[in-house]
């Protein structure tokens, strides 16, 4: 079983660490800036040339090899773009190369070779192992792919899709036959899509179900690190606002309503942070554990995060609730990560299930 | 945890199996619950075999363990529910007040004795107008030739009715703002003037009011420099919310563990309690907390073993870990309806001391501090918002 294999990060320390987030924050400070960060979600070219960029910082290959990169570096990058609310496709590269690297296949090379380089974009399906119900079903007939997943990110600017299957995993390039793609406008910015087979030609791969149930684990709480880091930068904002921003006479940080409010944001956060940190960490040493962790670290960002994205608009009052202002975007990060793949109950089941046994 | 403190917690269990044995474990439980966890003459026993002063500076006759491995200790000693609490504010908040501010002639006399069990302590910080502005004290002490003359009344010390001695803030100077005129002063309760109250406290065990009436102190049982008092206070109540939190955690833990234990073959109208999908979800919950409580925890560990006083860190792991702790006893009750509200007393109850945990946690948002003054700290420390 791929639990126990080691996945040490030796290599990386505190301080290589601290250095991977100040590159990946001063990549995104000067290519991903606030002011047009809303735009530029918007725009396939945008993402596609910072995409271009990251590869060249050596970002699409993620997760590739252990040795480089755990998955402590993984979350850590994914916070960042949460920071900057950067819908970078890094989510359907992560997995990719944590499957190709659990399962090498010389089909896949090509495909990943133009990953690495920054020429493709893969958007991620995890299919059996996504954890909503709603999320659709694929089945697979010789070398063709019918049905149809739901709640696919980055899947307009894709070149590729990845899916997750029951035998393993299935490739196609964006513009197969058969595959037809439809945004789903909502609370995520942007918005999910829809993606349709019919017997569409596919290059697959057997995979053994651990491995996928491993990386989908992995992409979960790569997701809850996107949260944490949108959620963190809109509490920053609402920390400054309350050093400023004077009613009645006094600052509003100095009125111990907002004041304790603030302080149980910091303890969410900091809970959410120290809980995924350790989690990564388990899995990057090898402890089997992690699995538990991981659910742990899933159960309580849930609602601890959302809670604080809620905090954070009512301490910014309505300077925060226009869709101009940083804020908004935060918000609907959040929310967006942290309900998907099952969200918190789903890792709430988890939890019991390792505690009580599974339901008979 | 690392493959030393997996050894050092060995140590702690084969010890403990040696000498908390069954039958001082059958006589303890026929104790009175108020009784429990007080037993000098165990106390002894530990700082005979070197287990009090664990966490102490080996020049003081401690083991000199890490942060971690104290933690460790306290939860071993937690789990194997053996007494500890007669020497704990002693070997504690006293000794590393002593560590910090004691003389040399302090040091050598009060921390061997503290070491081996023999001198037991209570806290005499609250009094009737000084709960959480604890700088408002009033006690007063005036200074007589060799002596300090205490006259006041002291609130709520835990332990109070039992300790030989009393770790007493008074007030030295009136004249002086309230945090500069405040001294530390060890008293031996046997001391004529003293009258101790005792109540039963929800939580099931006892807090003493205190009375003083003209007591004389020696001198040299003042600790610190006269008038700096806050200092040697504030110092040990870092060490005291590090100390508490490792037996709250333990505490919790092993509850959450005698819980889900229980659920795995309860029964209730012949349907298995662990199949019940509201159950499963609010376990998980707790599940999830009680790790969040954990790597606060760590933290604090870290902090300390780097040489750092976990302030609004320290501050975080109260405030969760006692709301976690009201969670985890309101969800026992939800789950074990009204046989949750049985204590262990009663044959029948369905897992002991689970009403309990929900009475225990309100001392914990209280006591060391309130959560509302833990979260004043959170804000204006950690966050640096205004005063
Ligand atoms: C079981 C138990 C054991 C104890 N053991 C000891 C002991 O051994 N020795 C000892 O000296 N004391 C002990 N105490 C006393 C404890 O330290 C005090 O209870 C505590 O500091 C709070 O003081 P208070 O009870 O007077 O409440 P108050 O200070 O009167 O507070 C009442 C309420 O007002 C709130 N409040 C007060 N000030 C503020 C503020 N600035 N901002 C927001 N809210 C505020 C509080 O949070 C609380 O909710 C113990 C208490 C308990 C419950």
């Amino acid at each position: 079983m791929s639990s126990s294999r080691p996945h040490t990060s030796e290599g990386v320390s505190d301080t290589e660490r601290s250095l991977l987030r100040e590159s990946v924050r001063g990549l995104l400070a000067a290519r991903w800036q606030p002011e047009r960060a809303v735009e530029q979600s918007a725009s396939t070219q945008a993402i596609a040339a910072l995409w271009r960029d990251m590869a060249e910082q050596g970002l699409a290959s993620l997760g590739s090899d252990a040795g480089e990169a755990g998955l402590r570096e993984i979350v850590l990058v994914f916070e960042e773009l949460g920071r900057a609310s950067c819908p970078a496709p890094l989510l359907g590269a992560v997995a990719a190369n944590l499957v190709f690297a659990a399962q090498q296949s010389n089909a896949a090379r090509a495909m990943l070779e133009d990953l690495h380089q920054g020429n493709a974009m893969v958007a991620l399906a995890l299919g059996a192992f996504d954890g909503d119900p709603s999320a659709g079903r694929v089945v697979m007939r010789r070398d063709t792919l019918s049905g149809k997943v739901s709640f696919v990110e980055g899947a307009q600017a894709a070149t590729h899709v990845l899916i997750f299957t029951n035998t393993g995993v299935a490739v196609f390039a964006s513009d197969a036959p058969g595959l037809t793609m439809q945004a789903t406008p909502g609370l995520a910015v942007p918005p999910f899509s829809e993606i349709t087979f019919e017997n569409t030609p596919a290059m697959q791969l057997s995979v053994e179900s651990e491995i996928l149930a491993d990386v989908a684990l992995a992409a979960r709480l790569a997701c809850a690190g996107r949260a944490l880091g949108a959620a963190e930068r809109a509490f920053e904002l609402a920390v400054d606002h309350a050093k400023i921003r004077k009613q009645f006479g006094q600052l509003i940080g100095q009125f111990q309503a907002v004041q304790h409010k603030l302080a149980n944001c910091l303890i969410s956060l900091d809970g959410a942070r120290l809980t995924l940190e350790a989690a990564a960490e388990a899995r990057d040493n090898g402890n089997p554990d992690w699995r538990i962790f991981a659910a742990s670290a899933l159960a309580f960002a849930g609602p601890a995060l959302r809670a604080v994205s809620i905090e954070t608009h009512r301490a910014l009052g309505a300077i925060g609730y226009a869709e101009e202002h940083e804020a908004p975007r935060h918000f609907r990060r959040v929310h967006a990560d942290l309900v998907r793949f099952g969200g918190a109950p789903r890792a709430r089941a988890e939890l019991a299930d390792a505690l009580l046994g599974p339901v008979q | 945890m690392g493959p030393a403190a997996n050894a050092f917690r060995q140590e702690v269990r084969d010890w403990l199996a040696k000498h908390w044995t069954p039958e001082k474990q059958a006589a303890h439980r026929r104790k009175p619950f108020k009784e429990r966890g007080w037993d000098v003459e165990f106390s002894k026993l530990m700082g005979r075999d070197g287990w009090i002063g664990v966490g102490w500076p080996k020049e003081f006759g401690g083991q000199g363990r890490s942060a971690t491995e104290q933690i460790a200790f306290i939860t071993e000693m937690a789990n194997s529910g053996a007494p500890s609490q007669a020497h704990g504010t002693a070997e504690s908040i006293v000794a590393q007040a002593l560590f910090a501010h004691g003389t040399k002639a302090q040091q050598d006399e009060w921390l061997s004795a503290i070491r081996r069990g023999e001198r037991t302590f209570a806290l005499g910080y609250s009094e009737p107008e000084a709960g959480s502005d604890l700088a408002a004290l009033r006690t007063r002490a005036t200074r007589d030739g060799d002596d300090w003359i205490v006259n006041g009344q002291k609130l709520w010390s835990t332990g109070g009715d039992k300790a030989e001695y009393m770790w007493l803030a008074v007030r030295t100077d009136p004249d002086a703002k309230k945090h500069a005129g405040i001294s530390v002063l060890m008293v031996d309760l046997r001391s004529p003037g003293i009258t101790i109250r005792p109540s039963l406290a929800l939580y099931g065990k006892t807090f003493s009011a205190q009375f003083y009436d003209n007591v004389r102190v020696p001198a040299k049982n003042m600790v610190g420099a006269v008038n700096n008092g806050w200092k040697v206070i504030t110092d040990a109540l870092a060490a005291e919310r590090v100390m508490i939190g490792g037996t709250r955690m333990a505490r919790i833990e092993s509850a959450f563990d005698r819980l889900t234990e229980y659920l795995k073959t309860a029964e209730a109208g012949g349907k298995a309690l662990r199949n019940d999908p509201v159950i499963r979800d609010r376990i998980g919950a707790l599940a999830a907390d009680i790790e969040v409580a954990r790597q606060f925890q760590m933290r604090n560990s870290r902090l300390v073993e780097q040489g750092k006083v976990p302030i609004h860190e320290g501050a975080m792991a109260k405030v969760f870990a006692s709301e976690l702790q009201e969670r985890l006893g309101q969800a026992a009750l939800d789950i074990l309806g009204t046989g949750g509200l049985l204590s262990e007393e009663a044959d029948s109850a369905p897992v002991g001391e689970m009403e309990q945990v929900l009475r225990h946690a309100i001392m914990g948002m209280i006591g060391g501090g309130t959560n509302e003054i833990q979260r004043n700290v959170i804000a204006q420390r950690g966050l640096d918002l205004p005063r």
